[in-house]
């Protein structure tokens, strides 16, 4: 009997799923222009069959990581016989081959989504196609550049097992599948502009449409780039977060300007204005994802993760710029239809300050963009080997950063249209005030750096929104009916998710820029040497190295230090540092941390501890309020969540067939 | 018109502002990584601003001081070499001829960096039958 191969197997899935998509795409497309609806059918029917093959594909992937079948050469390549089996499990997306094939199945798992439950209209068919075009590239590097399914015919006995880093920290399970999310996500926008330059329809439907979806990716989005920033927090060493090398850069940029766009839309549905340049910020995002890939997947960007050469990377290369030239080309194409009629009537206005934060936002994609690429370019005009460092991420941002928070405050508190001038005073009287009260208490106590205080002082001034924000909603409705404050809040909150949602999101953005501000402005970093049964100072707390140990496990061996950490003499926490070692691979320093909502502990090993060594080297780091950001981050997706929970404000017509059911019921 | 023109307006000015802003950022931040060598042929220009330099570790020239956490080596290209000074425990991975990359500024022909990274390559074997280092592929391989 022949015995079931699984990396045939998973080949035949993946090519099948490209067929698919590519049939999908074309029949789609044709079905579209020719309103041929059995085509248009047929090409959802190949978005659903393209989703169970490629799910079929996955399981494959996974059934040989998990039997630890090394024929197939992904998992010659990346996988372990001693690793444990989440390890493997997540092994699918540790390196590149695996990581792309994880990222096409989740499109076709949108795309499948989309083509099933999308209401019928012009836009859909086109919609489909164009998902279906982009996951015939994604699939088609699946298949023809970078197959993990490969038969090697002497396989190997065992495998290297993934990047140590990776196999290090649970939080690697979690990061990538939610940056995939994220930018799938923001594919479908993408997929719906498109379709509606091609049928001619730049109104707000494709807008409406998608508005669960933008927010759905940007939510994921956001949450990758915290869940990121935790990672290397825990796993890198140096007790940062955010080191603004390329790979966090090309994941920020787009989030930049998907945040752009969820406020920008805003103006068109209520306004129908900025329709040109929604168009421009959904390519721009969707391509800002694939330049990314491209960035970090070829090599041309020295980076700490990079995932190293190959053609996948130029593969991109090509994607990118057929995205960008057919995108914008046909939005040149289509320009006298989209082009505004509409004009601003005041600067001060709801949609005076979503231009204003949609110009700072695209000023800050544009400096993380330049800081990125600046030493591509000038190596390859000078030849000279240049980085671009922190201090110039930092200086060119934190303006703009600080804007983004004043423009956070006072935007949700304008009127559309036109601001009336007494309310406008009163309202700038009290957050000036909260602002002055914040920023003054702060330096008080002691906050004498300027971004700091100043990050207090418009966390005050936010805050004050916020509470502006909640009496202007809740005093009318309090009067008119006689519930208590709780019940009219609830339904509030019930009533307006989109709105309640969205003060949810700004106050985690508060306390993140609160996290930000002190663990960057008052970090105390030190390395510090302890021989065994001694003790040594460091910032109010005194760090005492009791013992070493060293852990086996089949997985792995842990070496480290025993740290007794005392203040005032009273014990607080014992922390075990140590180094980790994975099979053959290098060692990686595993740090201790000790979170507490006023400042973290942070130790990490920068010596070697063995049987016989006396002493040992840690790196000790303090950051004040630098969980507040983790904190933050899970408020702000709380927040999203909840304003995609329920029904967002009903489309009118919508409304009127509920109306008339409940007439007829 | 009289609106679009003093938007137009507004916009070159708040474009210009942050075009300045931007090229004296990038030109105060940009970190050159220079060799030994390199920086032998251009002292002037390096002198107290922040490179990354780049090199092997020149067997016999490590010492450390174990009590106190002061490292210091020479770094080579085969053509020029400079005492390196950090303070802190030499990484994992250091060792005598091993590439490495360290950050931080030159004071009188010493370099005292701040932040040590050893670059491990696969790609790059300094030459064993004492034959001169290729500094190109050196770069290369440490960049």
């Amino acid at each position: 009997m022949m015995e079931l191969q699984l990396g045939p197997l998973g080949s035949a899935g993946v090519f099948l799923a490209f067929g698919l998509a590519l049939y999908g795409a074309v029949a789609g497309m044709l079905g579209a222009q020719r309103r041929d609806a059995r085509l248009q059918t047929s090409a959802r029917l190949a978005a659903v069959a393209g989703f169970i093959v490629s799910t079929a594909a996955v399981a494959v992937m996974q059934a040989a990581l998990l039997t630890d079948d090394f024929s197939v050469s992904y998992v010659a390549t990346t996988s372990r016989i001693a690793s444990p089996t989440w390890v493997k499990v997540v092994t699918l997306w540790a390196a590149l081959e695996g990581s792309i094939l994880l990222w096409a199945w989740l499109l076709s798992g949108y795309t499948a989504l989309l083509a099933v439950t999308a209401p019928l209209s012009p836009l859909r068919p086109w919609a489909v196609s164009i998902m279906q075009v982009v996951q015939v590239f994604f699939f088609g590097v699946v298949a023809f550049l970078a197959n993990p399914f490969e038969v090697l015919p002497v396989p190997p006995l065992d495998g290297p097992g993934p990047n140590e880093l990776l196999q290090n920290h649970w939080m690697m399970a979690v990061h990538p599948v939610l940056m995939y999310l994220g930018f799938v996500g923001l594919t479908v926008p993408f997929a719906y502009a498109m379709a509606a330059l091609i049928t001619r329809r730049p109104g707000t439907e494709w807008m409406t449409q998608t508005r669960r979806w933008t927010l759905t990716g940007w939510g994921f989005l956001s949450a990758a780039i915290i869940a990121g920033g935790w990672w290397s927090y825990e796993v890198l060493g140096w007790g940062g977060y955010w080191a603004w090398d390329p790979v966090e850069n090309v994941s920020l940029m787009p989030w930049l300007t998907a945040t752009a766009l969820i406020h920008s839309v805003q103006v068109q549905e209520r306004r129908r204005m900025l329709k040109p340049w929604n168009l421009v910020l959904v390519i721009t995002t969707f391509s800002l994802s694939i330049l990314g890939t491209f960035l970090t997947r070829s090599g041309v960007v020295s980076s700490v993760h990079a995932f190293g050469s190959g053609p996948v990377g130029p593969a991109f290369l090509v994607f990118f710029l057929f995205v960008t030239l057919v995108s914008f080309g046909l939005l040149a194409l289509r320009w006298d239809d989209v082009r505004d009629r509409a004009d601003l009537d005041s600067v001060v206005s709801r949609e005076g300050s979503f231009l204003g934060v949609n110009i700072l936002f695209v000023a800050l994609t544009f400096a993380v963009l330049l800081g990125t690429l600046f030493p591509l370019v000038v190596e390859a005009v000078s030849g000279d080997k240049v980085t671009i460092g922190a201090p110039f991420f930092d200086q060119v941002t934190l303006p703009l950063w600080m804007l983004v928070l004043a423009l956070m405050g006072i935007g949700p508190l304008l009127p559309w249209r036109r601001a009336e001038q007494q309310r406008l005073t009163h309202n700038l009287a009290w957050l000036t005030g909260a602002f002055v009260v914040a920023g003054g208490l702060a330096w008080l106590l002691g906050v004498r750096k300027v971004y700091p205080a100043l990050t207090v002082g418009l966390a005050g001034y936010n805050l004050m929104s916020l509470g502006l924000l909640l009496a202007g909603a809740l005093v009318p409705r309090l009067r008119l009916a006689k519930r208590s404050a709780f019940a009219v809040l609830r339904s509030y909150a019930h009533e307006s998710r989109r709105r309640f949602g969205s003060m949810i999101v700004h106050f985690g953005v508060v306390v993140i820029a609160v996290g930000v501000a002190f663990s960057a402005g008052y970090r105390v970093d030190q390395q510090i040497r302890i021989d065994f049964g001694e003790s040594a100072e460091f910032d109010g707390y005194t760090l005492t190295a009791v013992d070493r140990f060293v852990e086996r496990t089949p997985q792995r061996i842990s070496s480290g230090a025993v740290i007794e950490v005392s203040r005032d003499g009273r014990p607080v926490r014992t922390m075990t540092p140590r180094l980790n070692v994975f099979g053959d691979s290098r060692a990686v320093p595993t740090p201790a941390v000790m979170y507490r909502p006023s400042h973290d502990l942070y130790l990490n090993l920068n010596s070697t501890v063995g049987p016989t060594t006396t002493f040992v080297v840690l790196r000790v780091v303090k950051s004040p309020l630098v969980t507040w950001i983790w904190i933050g981050g899970f408020i702000l997706v709380i927040g999203t969540a909840y304003a995609l929970g329920g029904s967002t404000r009903t489309v009118p017509a919508r409304a009127t067939v509920r109306a008339e059911e409940r007439a007829q019921a | 018109m009289k609106k679009k023109t003093v938007y137009a307006l507004l916009g070159v000015a708040v474009l210009g502002i942050a075009g300045f802003l931007i090229s004296q950022a990038l030109s105060s931040s940009l970190v050159y990584f220079i060799l030994p060598s390199e920086y032998a042929r251009d002292v002037e220009s390096f002198e107290g601003r922040r490179v990354r330099l780049g090199g092997l570790v020149e067997a016999g020239s490590v010492q450390y001081d174990e009590q106190q956490l002061h490292l210091t080596f020479l770094v080579t290209d085969g053509i020029a070499g400079y005492p390196v000074r950090y303070d802190g425990a030499p990484p994992d991975l250091f060792m005598e001829n091993g590439g490495v990359v360290v950050e931080g500024k030159f004071h009188d022909g010493v370099f005292v960096g701040d932040n040590l990274l050893v670059k491990h390559s696969e790609n790059y074997h300094p030459p064993t039958d004492g034959s001169p280092i290729d500094v190109e592929e050196l770069k290369e391989s440490l960049r």
